[in-house]
């Protein structure tokens, strides 16, 4: 087998022989990304409504739907709703501290099934495959977001503890919560944020997963025709909430 | 038609290929709109000439520090608890594969679609070792069932009818399925759905690997690439050493332009970035992440004349506007990557003697390069293929004597002049209305085009009347 | 005011095969002012060896071309590809530092026949030769290797009596590809086959196109299929015509 070392050390060999080439640079970094980051909010206090509009258009586009709230307290009819028109009761969800609130008690008067996720460590392998099972039995995922990019109508999502990753991914519908300071609109700011995760060697935000959800799970592997929900959830409902989720 | 046998001649398999009438209307509709998704996405997208610049310098900026950037990753990717191998052949890949599946006491292996691990022929090697792969993305699904090969990089079942597919699923499953394509995803869903909860093992390429922080980049749309890295107890990526880029910030200037570039999106329905196994608190991810590093041929070509194909990000784009891959689909090429960037990436992984056809499968139009994202320069390392071909003497010897002896003859004016009055009187009995319509030697044009006579009087031979002529 | 000068670089496919096109650009070129020179001696630009990898050969006759058209003002070549291949692979292709400065000098003063009238003489109105509808092929190297797409378009758009109509697929390949045409004819000829079913949806009376290779390739299939459509070079449209 061959070994690091020895591998590497055949690339540096090679690059040995190549002389003259043209420089080339990568991509500008952020020299100091909180500083960034920060501007990219300050100015999308003012902006965010653009913004919005953008991620909804863009959202629509790859077959999400948006909804626009004033409080956390109305997102429960919107998702009631949601879950009314597909016949459909057990709802998953991150745990309230991810969520920014508990809407569980609101939810089950609703006649809803609400299971949130343990805020930590899960130590029993038992209770792990119990909790699997009941996600994956799931017909509803309630999420937050962490960012929505407006340019792609994306919504990323870092995983972690009490944020489990298939929240988002087994049940057949998505819904995710966010508010005005989750929105950025573009690719490359979005870049900046995820250069601050990452920042001075820091272990990414929370989990060991960022996604990035762009519209419900689709394949045209089939003569090209376009079928939603092949793995992936076949519906995504993003709502947006008016008045900061978290403080 | 399943994977082409390369013992006949390209020319053939290309011939039974254009004969396919179902393959010929699927290659015509998918690759036009394929096109078209491409164009619309990139007219929408004015600051998408520039990035593909970016894109492009970032990877040749990074091929130069290739070392510095792969200790960077393999570094990351270790401190956040991942494994790292090495292997410079595809045998040496399979075998790292096998051992991790091995200890893990695996069955069953969930695979997201990877060109890396087709590359290195990872299926065979995993059922001999009895555990059953699974190809998750349902394309690959679809193909594995059939017991072909990807006849296009992102879009591997094309070339298949609704109505094979239904088939293959009906033999799958032990009874009849409709020939629909939504109930057919719906039952590749449950079936899939099932595979994913019980598979020891998950085992997918890497769109890219970000050196800053080790992490792991897929592209999907349809959410296997989550499935795989996410339920299975131990991950096992596969990555060519190329695609490593240096930071995020890298990474976001190709999301931006690849998927526009390979299916017409504004982004795939699934980017997800993998920063080495499960961390503490979370409920699912794997207990294990190893990451294979390959080179199989990659690391020659640092140095190399193929240099440039280092740059592929796999989007495909340069199939669907090759005028020969729309003719003759993906299988005929007979190897792992088909198209104008798979001749070269077969070249690199084989050697030049293993396409001295291919290299000649291309009519050096240059839409491929137009159309690829980071602007590789394909009908250009074509042609080098085809002097390393030529001065290696792998040509045949006939074709070497036609192109010598037709470069002796154009430095020679004189006997040139000649040969053409020659051929002129050669001709007489061909010629009728100034055109040939069938001509010994020459049937492989006359056959379907006329071919225009040499004139009664050249260019040259009219010349010295027309130098006298005085301007009208 | 001085006499612009400009040599002809025939080509191969041009002196054998279409001399009508090269007696048409000398009399258009004269009548527009331009002083003709042809450099005896011309043979091919060596492009078909280049693309099937016999670059010794390439070279030699590459380095007979640059000498012969060493003191050319402007060289004017009826073929895209040929243009191409002087100003794009000639510089690096020619071996000796000497012949290489000679080369460069030619590669910037290397036009397709379009591009010349065009860009340097900087004249786009003419009377056609032909009447009705015509429509253009964008040949491969003309339009991706010297990114030309307007200047033959810049004319026939301003063409007295003809109507221009664009070809859907304009800037896809023929199938001609040089020797691809005989290596893989039938892949060529499935090619060419879907191009001129464009040609004819147009209801073009003429197909023009700047490069002789494609015009060998689109020509002999219409002549093949009795096509009522005459593939022609942008000059013959421009003077004189193929009687």
């Amino acid at each position: 087998m061959t070994t690091r070392a020895e591998f590497m050390a055949r690339i540096r060999a090679e690059l040995g022989k190549t002389r003259g080439l043209p420089p080339a640079t990568p991509a500008r970094r952020p020299a100091r990304p909180r500083v960034e980051a920060e501007a990219i909010r300050a100015e999308l206090a003012e902006r965010w409504p653009e913004a919005l509009e953008r991620f909804r258009h863009e959202l629509e586009k790859v077959g999400g739907v948006f909804y626009r709230v004033a409080t956390l307290a109305e997102v429960v009819p919107v998702v009631a709703g949601i879950a009314r028109e597909r016949a459909a009761r057990r709802l998953v969800s991150w745990h309230a501290a991810e969520l920014g609130g508990d809407l569980g008690p609101a939810l089950t008067a609703q006649g809803l099934e609400p299971v949130a996720m343990p805020p930590g460590e899960v130590a029993s392998a038992a209770e792990r495959q119990r909790l699997r099972e009941l996600v994956a039995a799931a017909e509803l995922g309630l999420t937050g977001v962490d960012l929505a990019i407006a340019e792609t109508g994306t919504l990323v999502l870092s995983s972690g503890a009490g944020r489990p990753r298939s929240t988002s991914l087994l049940p057949p519908y998505h819904i995710a919560l966010f508010d005005r300071t989750a929105l950025v609109e573009s690719l490359a700011q979005a870049g900046v944020f995820l250069e601050l995760w990452h920042a001075d060697g820091a272990p990414g935000p929370r989990g060991a997963v960022i996604s990035f959800i762009t519209g419900p799970s689709r394949t045209a592997d089939i003569e090209l025709t376009l079928t939603r929900g092949v793995h992936g959830p076949k519906e995504v409902h993003a709502i947006f909430v008016e008045a900061p989720i978290r403080g | 038609m399943s994977q082409a046998d390369l013992s006949i001649p390209f020319r053939r398999r290309a011939g039974r290929a254009m004969e396919d009438a179902f393959l010929q209307e699927a290659l015509t509709i998918a690759t036009t709109k394929f096109i078209g998704l491409r164009r619309e996405a990139f007219d929408a997208f004015p600051e998408g000439e520039g990035l593909r610049d970016r894109a492009r310098e970032i990877k040749e900026a990074t091929l130069q520090h290739l070392d510095r950037y792969l200790e960077q990753l393999i570094g990351n990717v270790e401190r956040f608890g991942g494994r790292v191998h090495f292997a410079t052949t595809a045998a040496e890949a399979r075998a790292v594969i096998l051992e991790i599946g091995r200890r893990a006491g695996a069955r069953m292996a969930v695979k997201s679609k990877s060109m890396a691990t087709e590359e290195i022929h990872l299926n065979e090697a995993l059922e001999e070792a009895g555990i059953v792969p699974v190809e998750t993305d349902l394309g690959e699904y679809i193909i594995q069932l059939a017991h072909e090969r990807p006849s296009h990089i992102i879009a591997p079942a094309i070339h298949k009818t609704k109505g094979q597919i239904a088939d293959l699923f009906g033999k799958e499953l032990k009874r009849t399925v409709p020939a629909d394509p939504e109930a057919l995803t719906q039952l590749a869903r449950g079936e899939l759905r099932e595979k994913f909860l019980q598979a020891d093992l998950g085992i997918t390429g890497a769109n890219f690997a970000v050196a800053d922080t080790g992490t792991v980049v897929l592209v999907t749309n349809e959410g296997n690439g989550r499935m795989v890295t996410s339920l299975p107890r131990v991950h096992v990526a596969v990555m060519g050493v190329e695609k490593v880029v240096p930071s995020m910030s890298d990474l976001m200037v190709f999301l931006a332009i690849l998927a526009k570039s390979a299916t017409g999106q504004k982004l795939s329905v699934y980017t997800t970035l993998v920063q080495g196994p499960r961390r503490a608190g979370e409920l699912e991810g794997p207990e294990e992440f190893h990451l294979v590093l390959l080179d199989n041929g990659r690391v020659d070509q640092l140095a190399g004349p193929l240099r440039e194909a280092l740059y592929c990000l796999r989007c495909g784009a340069c199939l669907n506007v090759c005028p020969v891959y729309r003719q003759i689909g993906g299988h005929a090429y007979g190897h792992t990557y088909p198209g104008p960037i798979g001749i070269l990436l077969t070249a690199m992984l084989n050697g030049p003697a293993s396409v001295k056809e291919l290299a000649h499968a291309s009519s050096l139009c240059g839409a491929c390069a137009d159309a690829c994202p980071v602007r590789i320069d394909i009908p250009r390392m074509l042609i080098e293929l085809r002097r390393q071909v030529d001065e290696k003497r792998i040509a045949p010897w006939i074709e070497r004597v036609v192109f010598e002896s037709f470069g002796w003859l154009l430095a020679r004016p004189l006997l040139y002049g000649l040969a053409g009055r020659i051929a002129r009187v050669l001709q007489r009995p061909f010629v009728r209305d100034g055109a040939i319509r069938s001509l010994p030697l020459f049937g492989d044009w006359t056959r379907t085009r006329d071919l225009p006579a040499v004139a009664s009087r050249t260019f040259r031979e009219r010349w010295n009347e027309l130098e006298r002529e005085t301007p009208r | 005011m001085t006499v612009m000068r400009a040599s002809l670089m025939i080509t191969c496919l041009g002196d054998m095969f279409f001399p009508e096109v090269g007696v048409s650009i000398v009399r258009l070129l004269r009548r527009l002012g331009v002083t003709v020179e042809f450099p005896q001696g011309q043979t091919c630009c060596g492009l078909p060896l280049f693309n099937s990898g016999y670059h010794a050969e390439a070279r030699r006759v590459a380095a007979r071309t640059v000498a012969l058209f060493r003191d050319a003002d402007h060289v004017v070549v009826p073929s895209g590809s040929c243009a191409w291949m002087v100003r794009h692979e000639y510089p690096g292709l020619v071996g000796e530092p000497e012949l290489a400065r000679d080369a460069l000098r030619l590669a910037a003063r290397v036009y397709e026949l379009s591009q010349f009238l065009v860009r340097v003489l900087g004249r786009s109105e003419f009377h056609s030769t032909v009447r009705g509808r015509v429509t253009y092929h964008d040949s491969c190297h003309l339009l991706r290797g010297l990114h030309e797409a307007e200047s033959p378009r810049e004319v026939l758009r301003h063409l007295a009596g003809v109507e221009f109509v664009e070809l859907p697929g304009a800037d896809e390949c023929c199938g001609f590809g040089g020797s691809f045409a005989v290596r893989l004819p039938e892949v060529s000829s499935q090619i060419l086959e879907k191009k001129l079913r464009h040609v004819e949806a147009t209801g073009a009376a003429c197909l023009v196109a700047c490069d002789a290779g494609c015009l060998m390739q689109m020509g002999g299939g219409l002549r093949r299929r009795g096509s009522r459509v005459r593939a022609l070079h942008l000059a013959e449209l421009l003077d004189g015509g193929r009687a």
